[in-house]
């Protein structure tokens, strides 16, 4: 037996206020008389002294007030479960990227995983055990068996991605395991309030918080610059509450840039600033003082070459070009931009473009390297459309945008101009989601993908009235200029982030090396891509028949990054949930049962017994003394 | 308060036709008091007696003297002046119960029959007795007044009479005797809730002073009534501070009624053994009938 939630046990005072109640209504007041004469023949009462004489009506508010209070402190009972009784746990793991931190036994992982395995090695005959695991997402990597050296080995095979492990992920691990009556979290982050609630109520939820404050470097962000004309910048920071030294390199294309060592502050950062390149190619900077979690130590980017290319922009609006011209010369200064509007276009004059940027215009069959399709206009003409124009379903006034790549919410929706709504082709990925009057749901806001002609993407929102340059509405613009750097990039190296989604082209069967030097196959698809989602940070390499592409998956994530934090004390946040393997290993063999429900119904008998009580004393009253 | 009553016009108009029934005339006999004797000064013959040496020449029936040769004095009735004094009863047993307003109620009808009886241009004063800081009595009278127009000037004393003390009436009313007033009437309104020795030795102490005495019996609605609520009380005595517990109720009620009314009945059959007019007065909510229509039946007024 014990409470839930013992703070509510506060609700007892009502109790010493029931009976402040009843002693003053039984107080006898004094009554004062001109004589005493008159009251000579009146009999002395009764029962003058008992203070706690029987009164049904006390007793039965006393024992209602006295069960709610009970049970809004979570009264329970424990049982033993049945011997014949199967257990099943659910065994939830952390596979972020802090976990891969390096401890003095291992890595964060290494520790979760020896208390699943004691967990695992206490488990009686019949027990089952499901492994779940979330960064990005969850993972069901084994569904509730009784197999324990299967389980085993799944324990031992699960590996930390470079990847944060994000509050819906654990959301959606917790409702994976829910039908589990106990579960199992291994963790090193502590979850948020409430969440384990999630777990809903009859789950036990043991949080077991893993890992030791350790000291942690990490590479921020790396800008190239511009290659012969501006400097770029490496931005390292300090996550530990001491000064650190640390030791920065800089590599483009495996020849070095720069090499020093730089202090800290604590918790501070810093701007490392070199170049400009000499020519374009991959930059790769790495701390290489050594730290708990080497993950975020390196990171990529690649320094586009100085050769001048030719880029497009045709609007109908001068101020849409105008706009647009501004965001590609921002990001390639190299770029030779020509703005025209549609009718005055001439398509057989045309060079090849590396990259046309077509906003509220239909595209006429541009050559071009990548294409960058803004707000489509819907096919209006008789003839049957090129097989490049994107099937426009709808247009809505006014749209918002509502969560970015990743599946990242906003903090707040984005209002955007009107925005079209389109039926997209499989090849192309949605890059943001948005929300329009009557559009009766979601709909992409932005995609990128190749097709046969090369790179595409779309952006689906119009950009009129200078909604680029406009600062409430920052995220378009970063949108659209990652958008144009994904569309400048070569296809067959690119500079992703761990988690984003990747399209490289392929033929037939292709092998994918991935950092840690695995090899996998996959097939391509019959646009000629292979898609593949980096979950560690470092060198993919994916090679087919005749092609050769070659991908660099940065990770940094501020939170996760932190591993400074040192556990606080366990704090159990749903219904009997402990907190400690050791723990919960004591209370294996009981159930927890809440008698809630049965309290309240006692009090409501008391209540209304109470009633009936006080209706046949009212109506007693009226035949006697009223 | 309700002594205000007693001074409203509307009130007074509906008092103008009624006198204080007194025994106004009285004859003058000859006592223990030799000397200084007071031959009736009426105009309504009584009798006649023969001459004795020493009475005054003046009443000589000089026509019987021509035809009987006797010398015969002439007695009269005398007409005489009638003092009135209403005591009201000021002690602590008069301001409770609160909201009976009883010492209010006693005021309105000490006030009312005083306006009643300046309707012969009697003298009429006012007094109240309580029990001084001291634990002695006190008695407190008013001026006389003899007019009707001088009737407001009871109002301050009325309005400044105030409860205290326990009932001291025997030793009141040998403060009133020692004041040696001619003989008159008094009303005397109390609850009377005393011994039933303490009353009768203070009206057997008026009565010997040959005053003609009439008494009001005043009680409070609730107390005649014992309409408290039901309950376990501790009751404490006003004047006296003893305490007792009691359950009130419905049989508890029934006895103080009766109690009530055995008190009354033992002090209305002493009032008539002696000759003293004994008005009953329970519950200031009957005011206007008890001095209109209670009053009259029982002679107190006419």
């Amino acid at each position: 037996m014990g409470l839930l939630n013992p703070r509510n046990l506060a609700y007892l005072a009502s109790l010493a206020l029931l009976v402040a109640i009843y002693l003053r209504a039984r107080a006898k007041p004094t009554l004062e008389v001109s004589s005493l004469m008159l009251f000579d023949e009146v009999a002395a009462p009764v029962a003058s002294s008992r203070v706690l004489r029987t009164d049904p009506m006390f007793w039965l508010e006393l024992a209602a007030l006295g069960a709610l209070s009970m049970a809004l402190a979570g009264l329970y009972i424990r049982s033993a479960e049945a011997a014949a009784h199967h257990r099943t746990r659910a065994l939830i793991f952390d596979l972020g990227a802090a976990m891969g931190a390096r401890e003095a036994n291992g890595t964060r992982l290494d520790e979760a995983r020896r208390q699943a395995l004691e967990i695992v090695a206490a488990a009686r005959p019949g027990d089952n055990f499901s492994v779940i695991g979330y960064a990005l997402e969850a993972t069901v990597y084994r569904a509730p068996t009784s197999h324990l050296a299967d389980v085993r080995r799944t324990i031992d095979g699960l590996k930390p991605a470079a990847l944060p492990a994000r509050a819906a992920a654990m959301r959606a691990a917790l409702m994976r395991a829910r039908g589990a009556p106990e579960i199992d979290l291994f963790t090193d982050h502590a979850p948020a309030s409430g969440l384990l609630n999630l777990a809903g109520a009859g789950t036990r939820v043991h949080l077991h918080r893993v890992g030791t404050p350790a000291v942690n470097l990490a590479i921020v962000a790396l800008e190239p610059g511009t290659v012969g004309a501006s400097p770029g910048r490496v931005v390292v920071r300090n996550f530990s509450d001491r000064p650190q030294i640390c030791e920065i390199a800089l590599d483009l294309d495996a020849q070095s840039v720069l090499s020093t060592i730089i202090m800290l502050e604590p918790r501070g950062q810093a701007v490392l600033p070199f170049g400009p390149l000499k020519h374009g190619g991959v930059v790769q900077a790495r701390i290489v003082t050594a730290d708990a979690l080497d993950a975020d130590n390196r990171r990529w980017a690649l320094a586009l070459n100085d050769k001048p290319d030719r880029a497009l922009v045709m609007s109908p609006s001068p101020e849409a070009r105008d706009d647009l011209a501004r965001v590609l010369l921002a990001v390639n200064q190299n770029l030779i931009v020509t703005a025209v509007d549609p009718v005055k276009f001439n398509l057989a004059t045309a060079p090849r473009y590396r990259l046309a940027v077509l906003e509220d215009a239909y595209d006429p069959g541009i050559k071009a390297s990548a294409r960058l399709i803004i707000y489509p206009p819907p096919w209006l003409e008789r003839s049957p459309p090129p097989s490049w124009q994107l099937p426009v379903v709808g247009t809505v006034a006014m749209a918002e945008m509502q969560e970015r790549t990743n599946g990242e919410q906003l903090d707040e929706p984005l209002a955007l101009s009107p925005a079209r709504i389109l039926s997209l082709p499989r090849w192309m990925d949605v890059m943001a989601h948005g929300t329009g009057a009557g559009s009766g749901g979601s709909f992409p806001l932005a995609a990128f993908g190749y097709d046969a002609r090369g790179a595409m993407g779309m952006i689906a929102f119009s950009v009129n009235d200078h909604l680029l340059l406009d600062p409430d509405k920052l995220e378009a613009l970063v949108l659209t200029v990652d958008m144009v750097k994904r569309l400048l990039a070569p296809q067959d190296l690119q500079v992703v982030s761990t988690g984003d989604s990747v399209s490289v082209p392929a033929i037939g069967v292709a092998r994918i090396v991935a950092p840690d030097g695995s090899v996998s196959t996959a097939r391509a698809d019959e646009m000629g891509r292979v898609r593949l989602r980096p979950i560690e940070a470092g060198r993919y390499e994916v090679s087919s028949a005749r092609t050769r592409a070659v991908i660099y998956a940065n990770y940094y994530d501020a939170g996760e990054s932190d591993l400074s934090a040192a556990p606080p004390a366990p704090a159990p946040s749903a219904p009997g949930a402990s907190a400690t393997a050791s723990s919960s290993a004591a209370a294996a063999a009981t159930r927890v049962e809440p008698i809630a429900p049965w309290l309240v119904a006692f009090a409501l008998a008391a209540m209304l017994l109470g009633s009936a009580l006080l209706t046949r004393k009212a109506m007693r009253w009226r035949a006697r003394d009223v | 308060m309700l002594e205000a009553r007693a001074f409203e016009p509307d009130f007074l108009r509906r008092l103008d036709g009624l006198v204080l029934g007194v025994q106004r005339s009285r004859t003058v006999r000859e006592g223990r008091r030799a000397l200084g004797r007071v031959q009736g000064l009426g105009i309504e013959p009584e009798s006649f007696k023969e001459y004795t040496e020493g009475d005054d020449l003046r009443f000589m029936d000089w026509n019987a003297f021509a035809r009987l040769d006797d010398l015969m004095i002439r007695t009269f009735r005398t007409e005489r002046e009638i003092e009135v004094t209403i005591l009201v009863d000021a002690s602590a047993s008069m301001s409770v119960p609160r909201e009976d307003d009883k010492l209010g109620f006693a005021l309105a009808l000490a006030a009312s029959l005083a306006y009643v009886a300046m309707a012969s241009n009697d003298a009429v004063r006012l007094g109240a007795f309580s029990t001084a800081r001291g634990g002695a009595a006190r008695l407190e009278t008013s001026a006389l007044h003899r007019r009707r127009e001088t009737y407001p000037a009871f109002q301050p004393f009325v309005s400044a009479v105030r409860t205290g003390g326990a009932t001291q009436m025997t030793e009141a009313m040998g403060r009133l005797l020692l004041e040696r007033r001619p003989a008159g009437t008094i009303v005397l309104i109390s609850d009377f809730l005393v011994s039933a020795a303490e009353y009768e030795q203070a009206l057997r102490s008026l009565l010997r002073a040959r005053h003609e005495v009439k008494v009001i019996h005043v009680l409070g609605d609730r107390e005649s009534t014992a309409s408290y609520p039901p309950g376990h009380y501790r009751v404490r005595d006003s004047e006296t501070g003893e305490m007792c517990e009691v359950t009130l109720g419905a049989m508890a009620a029934e006895t103080c009624r009766r109690r009530v009314e055995r008190l009354a009945a033992d002090l209305a059959a002493f009032c008539a053994a002696n000759r003293i007019v004994y008005a009953r007065a329970f519950g200031a909510s009957h005011f206007d009938d008890i001095v209109m229509r209670e009053f009259p039946r029982l002679g107190l007024v006419r």
